[in-house]
């Protein structure tokens, strides 16, 4: 009968040390938006030179993700998961261009304390060439990774 | 001195309480699961166990359901030595492999970003996963042909049955859907003897010396054995 509740015993550490474990709730630490990465180039040099003022705003939109902000590299812009495409006012050393993004969305999960996010694939991309020389897609799935996704050469 | 000893081979059916016992303290996570193992000798039992696992679980920005069965199936193998376990006791590890049939459901999530917030849901999917699963425990005859025992459940997913981006969050009889996962089993079994062997018991090897007459001495004096 000893054995028997020794048994008992050592089963319910057992159980206490599990539950308290699974049901300690868990927290998330990581990046859960997903980002179009843009590097920046200087198209003269091809060398990576962040511009000295970058504002860039999604047209139809009344805030802005960067406003005459110095020094960004990467740019981390983000697309609208619940359109097929998107398009963004930017602005390079206070010069103007436009820049739409066409891509397909699809759920990932991160974990199960930071749930579901919309990862991407760039299809396509169009831009007006006042200040950008040329942009480069360099991958074209849109993730959390910190990967640039295209060059933008000015 | 003996040196044999009889040993009831059995069939056992048992049932888990600690679905039950968790599904009491937390709505949201139903485990029940039965089990049936056939000696095959002293050491070694077929194992096949089943269940059903209904899980629910909702974070900040989405909700999640999984709901289905089990089925894994392997063989346990007994530490202890037949004089000991006598047919009563059994401490050992069981080796299984595990397939999981469920249904998994994302109703709702929400995700906001910069263009504001988007609602999307995933529709149910049937899905087929599976699994290792490896089970140290003790089991004991509390009465007559009446056993307890427990369990420690170490197992790791083989795969989850679906690609990386949508993995289930819960595979039923695995449990969360990580690379490796641990649990816990408190079995209650009802035993069947069905037949009756007699196994051999291993001699103590016993210390032999040699009279140093007999064999010489050695060379370096020391005791030949």
């Amino acid at each position: 009968m000893r054995k028997v509740f020794n048994i008992i015993i050592v089963f319910i550490v057992v159980c206490v040390l599990a539950l308290s474990v699974s049901c300690t709730p868990g927290s998330c630490f990581e990046e859960t938006n997903a980002y179009l990465k843009a590097s920046f180039y200087q198209s003269s040099t091809g060398r990576a030179v962040p511009p000295d003022s970058l504002t860039l705003s999604g047209i139809g939109k009344d805030s802005a993700v960067y406003k005459k902000a110095a020094r960004v590299q990467p740019a981390m812009i983000p697309l609208n998961p619940s359109a097929p495409g998107c398009r963004f006012l930017i602005r390079i050393n206070g010069v103007d261009d436009t820049i739409s993004f066409f891509y397909s969305t699809f759920v990932h999960l991160i974990s199960r304390e930071c749930g579901y996010t919309c990862f991407h694939d760039l299809d396509s991309l169009v831009f007006t060439r006042h200040m950008i020389d040329t942009v480069q897609i360099k991958l074209r799935t849109i993730t959390t990774f910190n990967e640039p996704n295209i060059f933008i050469y000015y | 001195m003996q040196d044999s000893v009889d040993i009831p081979l059995k069939i056992r059916t048992g049932i888990d309480v600690t679905g039950p016992a968790i599904w009491f303290a937390d709505k949201k996570v139903l485990n029940a699961e039965a089990y049936i193992s056939a000696d095959l000798n002293e050491k070694f039992a077929l194992f096949i166990g089943a269940g059903y696992s209904d899980y629910s679980y909702s974070q900040y920005n989405y909700d999640y359901l999984s709901k289905g069965s089990f089925l894994k199936a392997g063989i346990d193998f007994n530490l202890l030595k037949p004089e000991v376990a006598a047919g009563k006791y059994w401490a050992g590890i069981g080796i299984r492999y595990g397939l999981s049939s469920f249904l998994s459901e994302t109703p709702s999530f929400t995700h906001e970003n910069y263009w504001g917030v988007t609602s999307l849901s995933i529709g149910s999917s049937r899905i087929l996963g599976h699994y290792v699963e490896i089970s140290p425990g003790f089991r004991a005859e509390l009465f007559k042909n009446f056993s307890i025992g427990w369990s420690v459940n170490l197992r790791k997913l083989i795969s989850p049955g679906l690609k990386k981006d949508l993995r289930p969050l819960w595979l039923p009889g695995y449990g969360p859907g990580e690379p490796v996962s641990a649990g816990a089993a408190y079995y209650i079994s009802w035993n069947i003897p069905f037949k009756k062997i007699r196994v051999g018991l291993k001699k103590e090897e016993q210390e032999e010396y040699y009279d140093e007459e007999e064999y010489g001495e050695s060379s370096t004096g020391t005791r030949l054995r």
